[in-house]
């Protein structure tokens, strides 16, 4: 128990240094110590860099959050955010908006896409107020398809905006604005509600009847679970797009270092997500030309979820 | 206080547990037996919530389940259930501490207290030496035992168990249960057990269930018994009550084989536990066998009961009387071969060998190893006359045992 609260400490440190050392770096070459104080660089520091980096780290942190809370929910370790069909309907409203209204209302129709998804997902699997967690696993899965099945028969369609939602699907943090950072802002009390119920995820991942039998009240728990985690994760996808890997690697490190107690892993995970996709992007916009975010996160991503598999299989 | 009245659950449209009625109070071990699929684990998970039934009532301490908050009934119930999923790699003792949930709230800590009740609870079930160990890292066994840890540290007044000992070893089997029963004087506990002896021990009172129904209910010498053992678990078995502790003892006992096609009859005089072996063994070799006669406290005897085998008997320390040995000569005629074991002869059952004299040219086969015809003869000499006299008109064949047997089973199989 110690040695979580040490690592949340570590971890809030290098999530300062984190915000310091990215905000110092960039094609510009504004460095941010020893600054000329003129319009520009303060422009291109506090503006531009700034508010990317905050809206990464709140990004990461809330898909990080909301991979930790499905993973523990489903008792599977290859939960993510987006298991409930949350990307393909938030890439779908996206598109929508492309398509259809010239990008206007992009985020919005993001976001909605997320939350829509989510409920169709849960209204399908429920039945009488309770829902089977593998119910909703293959839920989200057969929700996925079918609206990937729409999308790329919009993209075949898309014409010149195809370019745009691609861009848009891989994720990035390309035109920031501190209007971003304040709807990222919702992401936090949004994660902490969810560290509330990090006991009962505890006692959950030993199974529902388990949980039950613990006096949880296992239906109530779903739901406000999956809500928050929907909620975090269309904020996430409406400001940054769908950003793969973060959600799903960040709590498998985290386990690693701080152990399965979901009142340390949770926070924990967030610092931890928050500075993976802040580093991942400065790399993204300095070494990487403006590749998107999600590249980056996936090409070191993956490598690393084999060797997390092998590991695995190996003991 | 658990009380069941006219409780229904259906699985769709298929009606798994039907009218169950009936009460566990605080002081009472009761066990549920019966077969798979017969409703038990139904049983359970009713009074715990994880099922709703589609019928009747449970109350538990006069209040209806469904007036507890999830909260209220994990104080009041604990349920060790049959598997666990190990979940993420928690401590041992993290995973008893999670016992301690139904009464904490969501803001507070752990207290003292609660650390308190956590290390009593692994101390009884023998984890403590696991404490800090990852739930991952141990046994299928060791995994049962900190989730009945887990169960304890709830401080329940009703207990549930489902085969909550199934798989440990024996001597954690007997000692965990032997916890229980002492809990048991405070609390309400149920168990399903599939183990009767383990059952017939430690349970106050047995509810047999089948295909939803109870079958039957009262003590384990009430319910426990050959008759309920055949009609409820298809199981031929012998149940006596054991000498130490005072409870039905259920020993299953090998299928009876089909009735003999030849019908080849065998009598085996036989006593003082000299025909158990042979009367088993011609049992399984097809033959129909009859016994006797034998005292009621011979150990050949309860064998033949065991059995089945039809057995001429008299009382314990009585002499033969005529009835018996009347019933001897018609058995002996009716049978194909007269089989006799080395049995100790007194006064008292010299007249199973007397009437051997009585009946004909039926030839008699003697079973020893060594091929002397010695019998342990308690009536100064009368007993062995009577041998030597079988053997002088040559109606003795003295054989050992593998074809002795291999005799009676081949002359079964080949009369039609």
């Amino acid at each position: 128990m110690h040695k979580g609260y040490a690592t949340i400490i570590v971890l809030t440190a290098l999530a300062a240094a984190t915000i310091v050392i990215c905000t110092g770096f960039g094609p510009a070459g504004v460095p941010f110590f020893g600054m000329s104080g003129n319009d520009t660089t303060s422009l291109i520091l506090f503006d531009i860099r700034l508010p990317r980096v905050i809206a990464a780290m709140l990004v990461g942190a809330g898909l990080a959050a909301a991979g930790v809370v499905m993973q523990g929910l489903f008792r599977n370790s290859m939960a993510d955010p987006y298991l409930l069909g949350t990307s393909s309907g938030g890439a779908l409203g996206a598109s929508l908006a492309i398509v259809l209204l010239g990008g206007a209302f992009r985020s919005i129709l993001a976001f909605a896409g997320c939350l829509a998804a989510s409920f169709i997902v849960y209204g399908i699997a429920q039945k009488g107020g309770r829902v089977k967690v593998e119910q909703l696993l293959l839920t989200g899965i057969a929700v996925s398809m079918f609206f990937s099945a729409i999308l790329s028969a919009l993209m075949y369609s898309a014409g010149q905006n195809l370019h745009q939602i691609l861009f848009w699907l891989m994720g990035g943090f390309w035109n920031i604005s501190w209007d971003d950072v304040k709807l990222g802002i919702i992401i936090l009390p949004a994660s902490l509600a969810l560290l509330l119920f990090s006991r009962e995820l505890n006692i959950f991942s030993m199974g529902e009847d388990d949980a039950i039998h613990l006096g949880v009240n296992v239906e109530r728990l779903k739901i406000f679970l999956l809500a928050a985690s929907s909620l975090i994760t269309g904020l996430a996808v409406a400001i940054a797009g769908c950003i793969g890997f973060v959600g799903l690697i960040t709590p498998h490190i985290m386990r690693f270092v701080v152990g399965p107690d979901h009142r340390v892993l949770i926070p924990a995970s967030m610092l931890a997500g928050g500075i993976l996709l802040a580093l991942s992007d400065t790399v993204a916009r300095t070494v990487g030309n403006e590749v998107p975010v999600g590249v980056i996160t996936a090409f070191l991503g993956a490598p690393f979820f084999i060797w997390l598999l092998k590991r695995r299989f190996s003991t | 206080m658990i009380e069941l009245s006219g409780v229904d659950v259906h699985y769709g449209a298929r009606k798994v547990l039907d009218a169950i009625s009936f009460d566990a109070k605080k002081g009472v071990f009761v066990g549920i037996i019966g077969p798979n699929g017969s409703g038990k684990t139904t049983l359970l998970k009713a009074i715990s919530r994880v099922i709703t039934p589609t019928g009747g009532i449970i109350q538990l301490d006069g209040q209806p389940l469904s007036a507890l908050s999830s909260r209220e009934l994990a104080q009041s119930v604990a349920v060790v259930p049959q598997e666990t999923g190990p979940g993420f790699d928690f401590t041992v003792s993290d995973a008893v501490m999670m016992g301690r949930y139904p009464h904490m709230s969501r803001f507070s800590k752990e207290r003292g207290e609660d650390y308190a009740i956590c290390r009593k609870s692994m101390a009884l079930t023998g984890i403590t030496h696991l404490s800090d160990r990852s739930i991952h890292a141990i046994s299928g066994g060791e995994l049962q035992r900190v989730i009945i840890a887990r169960a304890l540290a709830q401080q329940p007044r009703h207990l549930l168990l489902d085969e909550a000992t199934s798989h440990l070893d024996i001597s954690h089997q007997v000692d965990i249960l032997a916890t229980i029963k002492k809990l048991s004087e405070e609390i309400a506990v149920i168990g399903v057990f599939h183990d009767l002896n383990l059952a017939s021990y430690f349970c106050d009172e047995i509810i047999v269930i089948k295909d939803g129904k109870i079958a039957a209910a009262g003590t384990p010498v009430e319910v426990i018994t050959p008759a309920m053992l055949r009609s409820i678990f298809d199981l031929d078995a012998a149940v006596s009550i054991h000498p130490v502790t005072g409870k039905p003892l259920v020993v299953p006992l090998p299928r009876s084989p089909p009735a003999p096609g030849g019908s080849y009859r065998v009598h085996v005089i036989c006593g003082g536990g000299t025909g158990s072996d042979l009367l088993r063994a011609l049992h399984r070799a097809g033959c129909q066998v009859s016994a006797g006669i034998l005292s009621m406290n011979d150990s050949d005897y309860e064998t033949a009961g065991a059995l089945g085998i039809f057995c001429i008997t008299e009382p314990p320390f009585c002499p033969i009387t005529d009835p018996a040995r009347e019933a001897l000569l018609k058995q002996i005629a009716a049978a194909d071969t007269v089989v006799m074991t080395a049995i100790p002869v007194g006064e008292g059952n010299l007249d199973n060998l007397r009437v051997l004299t009585q009946c004909g040219e039926k030839p008699v086969l003697f079973l020893s190893e060594n091929g002397r015809v010695t019998i342990p003869d308690y009536t100064g000499g009368k007993a062995t006359a009577i041998i030597s006299q079988l053997a002088a008109d040559h109606r003795l064949a003295v054989l050992p045992w593998d074809q002795l047997i291999d005799r009676c089973k081949s002359k079964g199989e080949k009369e039609p």
